[in-house]
Order: C-alpha cells, then sequence, then structure tokens
C-alpha cells in the first residue's frame, strides 16, 4: 500500500563500511551510471508492489498507458497517443501507438495493454493498489491500436492513476514464461531501459533499450536513453551514500540524508535538483478507538505540543515543510479551508485542553486521569523514523504526556502495524492529489490497514465515494475538501513534515528536474547523461 | 591445583589447610597487592569513578537527559564553536550529552550487573552441580556445549522479535550467553575440588549433599569463579553495547551508551563527538574492568602464583 521507505536488518548489519565496499564499483565509463539508493523492492512486478524502490526503477524498464509531467498535473500521452472519454465519465477510450517494441524486439500492441491492465485487476495478481482502477467494468482490445476502458462508476482521477507504476505494460508471453518469476529473474518492458540483472539487496543492472523513441513529451530527449548502462547501487548506510557521491563512486542519488543535503549544495562536484512542492507527508496516526486517544482533545493537544517548524528545521535542516496539513498545498484538490483548522505550536493550548479532557499533572509532571496515566504507545519503524518520533516524545514530554516508542524492524513492521495493538503509528505516504490519500487511509472498507486510525464514520464513506466518481474537479474538490476539513478537525494525524523531492547529482551530469510522481525522482531515466 | 578451604569451623578443611598447596598467606592483603600494580590501581580507580558519576547522575547531571533543545550538534565546549552550558555539547535532538552519558553509564551498567549476576550465577550453580553429581555432568555439559554455539546477538535479536524492544531481552539474552561460559569454568575448577580428599573425608563422617555441597565445594570454589565473572563483565557491557547499536535495547528517551553511538552514526561526518564520546565511554569501561579483572585473578588466583 504505502512505499517501504525503510532499511531491512540485513542491512542493518551491514554497516558503512559492508556498504562502502559494495559501492565501490568500477568507475563508470563514460555512458554507465550508477544510481545510489537506500533500499530495495521485494520484486519487480508491478501491480504487486507498492514499494518506491520497486516503481522508481519500474518507471524505466515500463511504460505506463499515459505519462505525468513534472507539474504533476498534466497528463502526457505515452504508450496512448490519444483518449476520449464519453460525456458520463464511464469510458475510455484510448488511441495506442502501433510503433512501439518490447525490450526483446517483439511488437507492443492494444492487447498487452489490455492484458497488463486486466492482470493488474485480477483478483488474483492480489494488487494492493487494485482500488486505484476504480470500479472497473471492463477492459478490452477491440483492434490493434484501441483500448477501452469501461467503468460501472466514474473514476475522476483515473488518468492519474494510470500513470502510476502499477499500470506498467509488459509482455504478456514473458509474463507466462516467468510465472512467479516475473520480475525477480527477469523483465520485458517498453520502457526507455531494459533489465539485465539483479542480485537482490545489491544492486540491479539495466541496458538501453536501443528502439525507444517514444518517452513522455515533458522530456527535451523523447529518446532513447542517453547513457548505456544504469546499476541501480543499494548503500544503506546514509552516511555512506553521501560519501559515495562525494567521492564518485555513484552519479545520482534520489537519498540523500537530511544532514548531508547542505553539504552537497556547497560541494563542487555535485548538484542537487530540487522540487518546490512537496508531495510525499510523513504523519504519525491515533488508533482513535483506543482509551486516552479517543478524545479528540487529547489528540488535538498532541498537535498543538508539537513544534514542527522547529522540527522540520532542527532534524531535517530546513530541507523539509513542516506539516499541519494532511496533504501539501501543491496536491490537486488541497482545500485552502483547512488553514483556521490547523493545529500549530502552542503548548498552552495544549495543556488546557488536556487539563479540559480531565489529564491532571501529578506530582511527577506528568498527565493522570483516575489513578492512570497517559502512556500513548506508538509503534514505528527503526532508522529514520525513530529520531522523528523521539523528538516527538520530547515534545509530548514537556506537556505531560508520556508516549511510549516501540520501533520494529520493517520485515516486522507492515505485520505489526495492521494489528489493533498501538495507541499511535507513523507512516509515509506519496501522492498526486488529495483524494489520493483520502481514499487511501479514511474509508471504513480499509479498517484495519491502511485506516489504521478506524476512522469509520459514514459521511466520509459517501464524499469519497462522491468525489471518486465525480465528473466535475469543482464537486470532487468540494468533496474532498469537506473530508479534510472533518478529519483535521477530529485531529486523527499529526502529521509531520512534507518532503520535496531531492536528488544529488554529479555536475558532470546535464542538469535536470525532480519529478514527484510516487517519489520517483528520476522518472524515465531519459533526462539523464554526461556533458 | 587446589584451593584452600576458607570455612575455619569446618575441621576437615583445617586439617586440609596444612596439605593444600596454595594457603596465601598474604591472603589478607590482597587489596594491597592489588594496588601495586598500577595499570590495576587506575583501572580500578578510573571504574569506581565512573560508578559513582553513574549512581549520582540525577545529582550531576546539569541536564534532564530526556530534554530537548534547539541548539542541535552542539560541539563539546572546548571547541570553539561549543556553548558553555553543554560541556561535552549536545546530540541531534539537543539533548545534552554529559547529562546522557551520566544516565547512559548507569543503564549500561546495571545491564551488565544485573546480566553478569543471572548469568553467572545460574552456569556456576549448573557447572558446579555438574562435577558435584558426576553423572549428570556428561548430559548436563553437551548442553552447555548447544547453548555455547549460540551467540548472544543473534539471541538477543531472536528475543528482541519475540518482546519487543527494551532492555529485559538484552539482560536475559546476555544473561543466557554467560550461562556457558560460566558453567565451564565453574565445573573446570570444582572437578578439581572434588577430587580433594576433604571431600571424601566429609562423605566419610557422613555429612548431607547440600552440606557438602556448600561449605565444601562451593566455598572452595566461589574466589575463582567470582574472577572470571569480574573478566566476563566487561564482554557483557561490550555485547550489551553492540545490541543497543543494532537499535535492541533501551527504549528512548532512556539513554544507553550504545544507543547514544548507534544514533550520532547518522552524524558521524558532521558531528563526530555525538558518537565518539559514548563509544571512548565504552571503551574505558571495558579496558577498565578487562584490567581490573585481569589484575584481581593475578592476586587472588593461588594457581598463578609461583
Amino acid at each position: 500500500m504505502i512505499p517501504l521507505n525503510l532499511t531491512p536488518v540485513s542491512a542493518r548489519l551491514r554497516l558503512g563500511l559492508a556498504a562502502l565496499a559494495t559501492a565501490v564499483a568500477l568507475p563508470a565509463a563514460a555512458q554507465e551510471l550508477t544510481i545510489i539508493r537506500e533500499i530495495d523492492s521485494n520484486h519487480y512486478d508491478a501491480p504487486r508492489t507498492a514499494a518506491l524502490a520497486g516503481s522508481e526503477v519500474l518507471f524505466m524498464m515500463a511504460d505506463t498507458v499515459v505519462g505525468l509531467a513534472e507539474d504533476m498535473k498534466t497528463i502526457e500521452p505515452l504508450l496512448a497517443e490519444s483518449w476520449t472519454v464519453s460525456d458520463d465519465g464511464l469510458t475510455y477510450t484510448f488511441k495506442i501507438r502501433g510503433d512501439v517494441t518490447f525490450c526483446d524486439g517483439k511488437k507492443m500492441t492494444s492487447e498487452d495493454v489490455a492484458y497488463s491492465l486486466n492482470r493488474w485487476l485480477d483478483p488474483e495478481t492480489k494488487s494492493p493498489v487494485r482500488w486505484r482502477m476504480g470500479d472497473v467494468k471492463s477492459i478490452t482490445a477491440p483492434d490493434a491500436t484501441t483500448v477501452v476502458y469501461e467503468l460501472n462508476a466514474p473514476h475522476s482521477e483515473l488518468l492519474y492513476q494510470l500513470a502510476q507504476s502499477f499500470g506498467s505494460i509488459v509482455d504478456k508471453d514473458t509474463v507466462e514464461k516467468l510465472g512467479k518469476d516475473f520480475g525477480v529473474t527477469g523483465f520485458n518492458g517498453t520502457g526507455p531501459f531494459c533489465w539485465e540483472s539483479w542480485t537482490p539487496r545489491d544492486k540491479l543492472v539495466l541496458t538501453r533499450h536501443e528502439d525507444y523513441h517514444w518517452g513522455p513529451a515533458n522530456y527535451e530527449n523523447r529518446g532513447p536513453a542517453q547513457v548505456e548502462k544504469i546499476t541501480w547501487q543499494v548503500v544503506p548506510e546514509a552516511a555512506t551514500r553521501t560519501v559515495a557521491l562525494m567521492t564518485g563512486q555513484g552519479q545520482v542519488s534520489p537519498y540523500v540524508p537530511f544532514i548531508g543535503v547542505d553539504k552537497l549544495r556547497k560541494a563542487p562536484m555535485v548538484e542537487l535538483a530540487e522540487s518546490d512542492e512537496a508531495f510525499w507527508t510523513n504523519y504519525i496516526g491515533f488508533k482513535i478507538d483506543k482509551d486516552g486517544v479517543d478524545d479528540p482533545r487529547v489528540r488535538q493537544a498532541i498537535n498543538w505540543a508539537v513544534d514542527q517548524a522547529a522540527m522540520a528545521e532542527d532534524l531535517f535542516f530546513g530541507e523539509v515543510q513542516p506539516a499541519y496539513s494532511y496533504v501539501s498545498k501543491g496536491a490537486l484538490d488541497y482545500d485552502p479551508k483547512v488553514e483556521p483548522l490547523l493545529q500549530k505550536y502552542d503548548p498552552e493550548k495544549a495543556a488546557q485542553l488536556l487539563d479540559e479532557a480531565g489529564w491532571k499533572l501529578n506530582a511527577d509532571g506528568k498527565r493522570e486521569k483516575d489513578g492512570k496515566l497517559l502512556q500513548p504507545v506508538v509503534y514505528t519503524f527503526t532508522g529514520s523514523w525513530q529520531q522523528v518520533v523521539e523528538s516527538v516524545q520530547a515534545y509530548l514530554l514537556k506537556v505531560g504526556i508520556d508516549m511510549q516508542i516501540q520501533p520494529f524492524d520493517a520485515t516486522v513492521a507492515w505485520g505489526k502495524l495492521a494489528t489493533q495493538e498501538f495507541d499511535m503509528f507513523t507512516m509515509g505516504f506519496p501522492y498526486v492529489s488529495a483524494g489520493d490519500a483520502l481514499n487511501l487511509y479514511f474509508r471504513s472498507s480499509n479498517m484495519p490497514s491502511p485506516n489504521r486510525m478506524n476512522w469509520n464514520d459514514p459521511e466520509t464513506d459517501k464524499l469519497l465515494y462522491e468525489g471518486s466518481t465525480a465528473v466535475s474537479d469543482e464537486v470532487r474538490a468540494k468533496d474532498y475538501g469537506v473530508v479534510q476539513e472533518k478529519v483535521t478537525e477530529a485531529a486523527v494525524w499529526l502529521p509531520i513534515y512534507h518532503k520535496p523531492m531531492q536528488i544529488a547529482y554529479s555536475n558532470k551530469l546535464k542538469p535536470f528536474t525532480a519529478h514527484n510522481i510516487y517519489g520517483a525522482g528520476l522518472y524515465k531515466g531519459l533526462q539523464l547523461g554526461y556533458k | 591445583m587446589t584451593l584452600a578451604a576458607t570455612d575455619p569451623e569446618d575441621i576437615t578443611a583445617v586439617t586440609e589447610e596444612g596439605t593444600a598447596t596454595a594457603a596465601p598467606p598474604a591472603r589478607a592483603h590482597w587489596f594491597r597487592r592489588l594496588l601495586r600494580d598500577r595499570a590495576a590501581a587506575l583501572a580500578l580507580f578510573t571504574l569506581t569513578l565512573i560508578i559513582l558519576g553513574a549512581l549520582f547522575a540525577p545529582l550531576l547531571a546539569p541536564f534532564d537527559p530526556a530534554s530537548n533543545s534547539r541548539s542541535i550538534m552542539t560541539p563539546p565546549a572546548w571547541s570553539s564553536m561549543g556553548e558553555p552550558q553543554h560541556l561535552l555539547g549536545t546530540d541531534g535532538q539537543g539533548r545534552d550529552i554529559l547529562s546522557r552519558l551520566l544516565y547512559g553509564t548507569r543503564l549500561t551498567l546495571l545491564i551488565g550487573f544485573v546480566a553478569v549476576g543471572i548469568g553467572g550465577a545460574i552456569g556456576s550453580l549448573i557447572g558446579l552441580l555438574s562435577a558435584f553429581y558426576a553423572r549428570l555432568d556428561p548430559w548436563v555439559m553437551r548442553g552447555v556445549d548447544v547453548l555455547l554455539s549460540f551467540p548472544a546477538i543473534l539471541l538477543g535479536l531472536a528475543l528482541v522479535a519475540v518482546m519487543g524492544q527494551g532492555i529485559t531481552p538484552v539482560i536475559i539474552a546476555l544473561a543466557v550467553s554467560s550461562v556457558p561460559d560460566c558453567a565451564r569454568i565453574a565445573r573446570g575448577i570444582a572437578v578439581g575440588v572434588m577430587k580433594q580428599e576433604f571431600i571424601e573425608a566429609g562423605r566419610a563422617v557422613g555429612l548431607s549433599d547440600l552440606a557438602l555441597f556448600n561449605r565444601y565445594l562451593l566455598r572452595n570454589c566461589i574466589s575463582s569463579i567470582m574472577i572470571f565473572i569480574s573478566l566476563r563483565f566487561g564482554q557483557v557491557v561490550l555485547i550489551g553495547a553492540t545490541l543497543s547499536f543494532l537499535g535492541l535495547g533501551a527504549r528512548p528517551p532512556a539513554a544507553e551508551l550504545g544507543m547514544m553511538a548507534s544514533q550520532g552514526r547518522e552524524f558521524l561526518l558532521f558531528a563526530p563527538h555525538i558518537a565518539v564520546i559514548p563509544s571512548v565511554l565504552i571503551f574505558v569501561i571495558v579496558l577498565s574492568a578487562n584490567v581490573a579483572g585481569d589484575a584481581l585473578r593475578d592476586v587472588l588466583d593461588p594457581r598463578l602464583q609461583a
């Protein structure tokens, strides 16, 4: 559901030196490029992974029906050169290009498009992101260049969703030949790069797709790619990644630790591609039916008690935007009406709300009610999240809330986060629009995960349904706006920060813009080339 | 290869004392002899200082170790960028490193003492019983061998996966990993003692197993075992810090030296003092404990005396 922006356990054990050793790749020849990243994906089968580590490679190996421009709003033709939408918003007819070939040289047809999308839809695929497709009636390919996508109810965000990596178009024969090993031992897509080899948790090597010339229009170079070979190298240690970039062991990294960003900005050999807008939000959610945090006043108090602005400055060195709203301002359908409702830093107000809720300070300076201490338990991931929750813990301690931190390694964390054991949890997610976030997290049908808050509100369900099936932008924005106001007032989350995309790259490369699609800042990789 | 009986009321033991090879005449002055070894004296002094600092942490610490501030990653006071109120600087959350160090040492030492105490007690008991009841010996010692092959860090990882992060699983893992070592050492010493004639004499005068075990065996072995345990302490502190470094130990906001080093790792390039200071302290504790333990053995173990 949510990209796994985490460090796996074995990665944690491999300390800096080991990582450095693996990163010491041969000095890249002029047409080779090493991209340094934090973690690997468990596999590269598009509809079956929601991991960012999966998407960032899939965008390079495969194409989607439509593309998305850097502004995160403009839909670009990609495999479909044009499309029409029926007036009732139920039927999308795509005209598929006739000159596209797969990596193995085979011609791609509308059959492959329909096959790939139907595979995403198929319950047997068990796609965790099937909801993104809307309420599909059928997806068919009536002739070699036409695909008809029929819905039972309108899905106003369909084109944005089809631009995501989950809708990657792949070759039917290869999928059937490799079976469960598709995306593990091999891959066959139409993207600018082709699968060469994968050593899990170490590196994935891609080679140029020589025939590629159908890149989306937001790229100056629409194909073939400028570099012959790309290696995605996993370097789990943050400090080692910074060093690897500064010493030229890698040329590009979207995973720069915040502390290193400013250093890299000043480093002569390294450039930084930064986006102004953020499409990734990290938050702490409340399980709103657990004792203590079931009281909205307590949740609001926690919101008032935490100084996100100071955290953004001190923990993230000013590289992120402090978050008070549930999605960033740049997101489609962000509702400016939430602004007066946002609970910014005011510890006195927090104390006052806690007093009102009956949680009084005891002799130790802790909040207590009926002999019970206010000690919400937060489940979190080991690694970079821990710093954030420790900071929150310190802020809460100042108003007398004794938050208990329970970190888990990523291998067990996801399972733990699907239980009802905790009072609070940490999570981060990429999005295009407000609807993306709201439909994922606040539908009652998504309890207990990803709706880990147990937010069960019929009106929200109704508004979300209406919003996602709206045919007009105004209706959708209005519906999603009401939901944003509702959840903000109820303080279901403690938003922490919005993270803009930052990609560090060697100054030997041509300058480029960072994309924000699903947090995969390099998108198709067509912009990557030496000066 | 024998030890003096220490029970003055025990007639058999007193009789044995004459024949025992190592009734150290200078035993009463062992501490003085210990201090004559300069390295040992320094180690003991350092350890005492560290233990006192840990004990009186609440009085000594200038700040609340959990309280954050806006002055983050301040270097130690003696450097040009330092702030005088933060003698050793602040960490990535703006917490005072000196205060965290004092509290962290407390936890680190506590983990070490408790783990080595529990593990040492259980291990020694197993070893002694195994020597005392010779029929049990092969079975018990094979079990101990199995335990010996199980690394403490792996055990810690497994326990944390089941019990969640905290110092309890770490203490258990460390205690369990100390059991086989202590059992082997205790058994080795006890087997030697069991061969002594006073044991047989004790049996001959009809002493119960309990009395024989307690008065004859245990009291003859205890000092050697204690020396081993004191040496083991340094290792346990080190493994404990390693587990905390891996994020398995103390839960925040509590401070623990290994955990502090781990938290500082992220800033190693930019603010090395955050990781270096706790690491140095771990090093000093382990080194002092080992040097002191070694010296203690030299002084107390009769086998090492010419």
